[in-house]
């Protein structure tokens, strides 16, 4: 090795810097995520939810399942800080037990289709030619079944379980994030530094893995903020046909629409359901567009 | 009196990193039946200055401090939407870089030259028709009557300026603005047009402003030239005081930039000896077969985009590829670095036949020959910081520890000329001549026998050109870097060449020498290539006369 005299301290300051592949992306995204306000926020009320979803079953006040028809339904009060429903159970009970159903089918739903869509999308794009043609058609002919008669197929053969409607779920939303992916693949795979790449005989997972999905990020991280939400209204959907969860347990998606039908009587069963989910959504994507920035070094610039 | 007078204009850009003072003090005199050339790189502020005459500015961010542009007894900067339309696209017209975008790709030629006589003039239909086909017919577009009906895809790129031209002619403007009308050209076409404007503007009594980067165009056509930089006019006079006597140390700069691509090189590569060559391509075709599809007429189709190439390079020899755009160039050097299919042929690198090795070899001996692309925008990965990028070049050859690593990057940034504090940026933070460095340094890192240079300079200003050839060259001498140069400037190639190749439709129609092949060009095509080149001096640009080719076929 030729010596290169540049001066120490120059040398001393870059060999601080970790040459180790691949980490520098990541510090340098946490670091512009922890300085935008909102998606902090974001996360916290994340975290906060997530908590109390957890913790639940030792710091619920009530239990979510036993009836006192006497106490009928009431509003809000100081024994019963949202009030209860027609069954007399407490709205706070109920809303904190719907929350482990609803983040599970979110997280859990969202994950299955994020590992397969973006998976599925990356290799299809990234091969093109006849693979791509096959991959691709096979998304088209799923995307052709009514899903209620796929989920209700699925629930007939394997019987009612939790976890198989979250990968139903999932099974359903990867399409469209598998067809996003590859088309932003696509147009990645133009650019001149995938060329230099290959030219510099790289191995394929390795170009798919650094030089490939790290630019398709951004769209896989708003699309994912998107799925969050939708996954957990079409669990009360599937719920509300008696697919999904039944009473006495119970959802957000499932509060809700019980919590329509009393629009009028007991607003605040449809009020605070709704209310959380909300801010859950806002939260998804305060965070989802942080991220977003945070993983882009060229939405950033001091 | 002149025609147009601009003083003291002003416009600045209130972006949130603060203001950028894109035009800053411009003042400048148009008189009736001239052309004012104004040159710059980019950024300097003479396309602004245009749009800020026609009130085509983006207002916000952009906002005009001061000035006056009197014409005609109106201040364009003051005048109000109404005012400005009855003047634009009428008395004063436009027209752009780029052909292929600035026409509507869904209506037809006739529909869009039209229009214009239709919203100014008030022309009847039939009367508006028999204008476009005279304008059409001025322009040099052949047929008009029968072409009126076909769709901008149609055209080449040459005929679609022409057709902007058609456009920007037809309601008689006073003043015409190009806004570098031939810089998305090939040099034959951009000759054509050049003439074209040149005749128009003798023809019609116009006013033009031609807006360029390129001394050379400039030289023949303008009788006044104001020279920009970031975004003040550091020079102005008439063409010969420009290019003769320059004063401000800008133009001199900018100057030399240009003609220092006359140079001759010193002819360095001797063959080191041993015997054989580094490269040789023999007989090399690349087809490719346009997609079919039920509704696709064209499908099935074969294009020959590289048929039966046949060249040889030695070690440290720099080898010109020279050609317009679809001569097949790019696709030969991306055939040789195994990015495309190629149909057949031999392509041996010191004996090892590329196109027969299976997979996995061929993985193993890519660092060998490694490539530089035009755009230095595309050809970094955005998500990676310098380091990041250089590491993963060099530990392709080999696992090191992380002092010998640091070493490494940094004697590269060093061979480059950048500096050791640039490690840590992303290529976003960088200008294009930077960028460029970078990609040199990661193509170099690898230590490639070959490298593969597809328009190297060609997105950069001159000034930074010169650099990178300058950069080129010196790695040349250092490492004895063999180097196949492929670009569709001449004066790029005659600078750096040791030997070139032209190409034209696919095939090599003359190898020789550098110097030789300027001085006595034995092709046809060659002479015509050579002749369209133009020259950073007025008196000889506006007696060069190009003489155009047309294959027999």
């Amino acid at each position: 090795m030729q010596q290169t005299g540049e001066n120490p301290t120059i040398e001393s300051a870059v060999s601080q810097a970790t040459p180790e592949s691949g980490t520098s992306l990541w510090q340098d995204a946490w670091l512009r995520l922890a300085s935008n306000k909102l998606a902090m926020t974001g996360l916290c009320i994340l975290v906060i939810i997530g908590l109390i979803a957890v913790l639940t079953p030792w710091i619920a006040p009530y239990s979510y399942s036993d009836q006192n028809l006497e106490l009928g339904a009431i509003p809000p009060s100081t024994s019963h800080w949202l009030g209860t429903d027609t069954f007399g159970r407490d709205l706070l009970t109920r809303i904190m037990y719907g929350s482990r159903i609803s983040l599970m089918v979110g997280l859990l739903a969202t994950a299955v289709a994020l590992t397969i869509g973006v998976f599925w999308g990356t290799v299809s794009g990234y091969l093109g030619g006849r693979a791509d043609a096959v991959m691709m058609r096979s998304v088209d002919i799923l995307y052709a079944l009514p899903f209620t008669i796929f989920i209700i197929l699925l629930m007939v053969v394997f019987g009612r379980n939790l976890f198989l409607l979250f990968l139903a779920i999932g099974a359903i939303e990867w399409l469209t994030m598998a067809r996003i992916v590859r088309g932003e693949v696509l147009s990645i795979r133009q650019q001149e530094y995938i060329e230099a790449a290959i030219a510099m005989g790289l191995s394929k997972p390795r170009i798919i893995f650094r030089h490939v999905l790290p630019n398709i990020l951004g769209v896989v991280i708003v699309y994912t903020t998107l799925t969050i939400p939708n996954v957990i209204l079409l669990e009360s959907f599937l719920s509300f046909l008696g697919l999904g969860v039944q009473p006495p347990q119970s959802s957000w998606g499932l509060l809700i629409s019980s919590g329509v039908e009393t629009m009028e009587e007991y607003p605040w069963l449809l009020f605070f359901p709704a209310a959380i989910l909300s801010a859950t959504l806002f939260a998804l994507n305060f965070l989802g567009d942080g991220l977003r920035d945070a993983l882009d070094p060229r939405a950033y610039r001091d | 009196m002149s025609l147009l007078t601009v003083t003291d204009l002003r416009v600045y850009f209130h972006t949130r990193n603060g203001i950028i003072k894109a035009v800053d003090g411009v003042d400048f005199e148009l008189q009736r039946s001239t052309t004012l050339g104004i040159v710059g790189e980019s950024g300097s502020g003479k396309s602004v200055t245009c749009q800020s005459l026609l009130g085509l500015l983006p207002i916000p961010p952009a906002r005009i401090e001061s000035g006056r542009a009197m014409f005609a007894g109106t201040d364009l900067l003051q005048a109000g939407e109404q005012v400005l339309r009855k003047i634009r696209g009428h008395r004063i017209a436009m027209i752009f870089q780029d052909p292929m975008t600035s026409l509507n790709p869904y209506l037809t030629i006739g529909t869009q030259l039209l229009e214009p006589l239709h919203i100014h003039l008030h022309f009847s239909r039939k009367a508006a028709m028999t204008r476009v086909l005279q304008v059409m017919d001025e322009v040099g577009i052949a047929d008009p009557a029968r072409r009126i009906n076909c769709y901008p895809h149609e055209f080449s790129g040459g005929m679609r300026q022409r057709v902007m031209i058609a456009m920007a002619l037809l309601t008689n403007p006073e003043i015409l603005i190009a806004d570098e009308p031939t810089t998305a050209l090939d040099v034959t076409i951009q000759a054509q047009i050049l003439e074209l404007i040149k005749n128009l503007q003798a023809r019609h009594n116009l006013a033009v402003i031609f807006i360029t980067h390129d001394l050379g165009v400039i030289a023949g056509l303008a009788d006044h030239i104001l020279v920009m930089h970031r975004g003040k006019v550091v020079e102005q006079g008439s063409a010969e005081t420009i290019f003769y006597r320059p004063q401000a140390d800008y133009t001199k700069n900018l100057l030399n930039s240009v003609l220092i691509t006359a140079n001759p090189r010193k002819f360095v590569a001797q063959a080191s000896g041993n015997a054989g060559h580094l490269l040789s391509v023999e007989n090399l075709k690349t087809y490719y077969r346009l997609p079919t599809g039920f509704f696709n007429r064209a499908g099935g189709q074969i294009i020959k985009a590289v048929d039966d190439v046949t060249l040889e390079l030695q070690q440290g020899e720099i080898l010109g590829l020279v050609g317009e755009s679809g001569s097949g160039k790019s696709t030969t050097g991306r055939s040789i670095m195994r990015l495309t299919q190629v149909t057949s042929g031999v392509i041996r690198l010191q004996g090892v036949d590329l196109l027969t090795l299976e997979r996995r070899k061929l993985r193993t001996i890519r660092p060998e020959i490694q490539m530089i692309f035009q755009n230095p925008y595309a050809s970094l990965n955005p998500r990676l910081t310098i380091q990041d990028t250089l590491a993963e070049a060099i530990l392709i050859k080999g696992k090191l520890t992380t002092a010998d690593l640091q070493n490494q990057i940094l004697q590269l940034l060093q061979d480059v000329g950048l500096d050791a504090s640039h490690l840590r940026k992303y290529p976003h933070e960088f200008s294009g001549g930077q960028r460029q460095r970078i990609a040199i340094a990661r193509a170099i890192a690898l230590r490639p026998k070959l490298l593969i240079a597809d328009e190297p300079v060609s997105s950069l200003d001159v000034t930074i050109r010169a650099q990178i050839l300058r950069l080129l060259r010196e790695l040349n001498d250092k490492y004895a870097l063999s180097m196949l140069f492929i670009s569709h400037d001449l004066s790029v190639i005659r600078y750096i060449t040791d030997r070139t190749a032209v190409m034209y439709r696919g095939k090599i129609v003359e190898l020789a020498d550098t110097e030789t092949l300027f001085q006595s060009p034995q092709h046809p095509y060659t002479q015509a290539l050579l002749s369209a080149i133009p020259v950073p001096d007025p008196v000889k640009e506006r007696q060069r006369r190009f003489m155009p080719y047309s294959p027999k076929s």
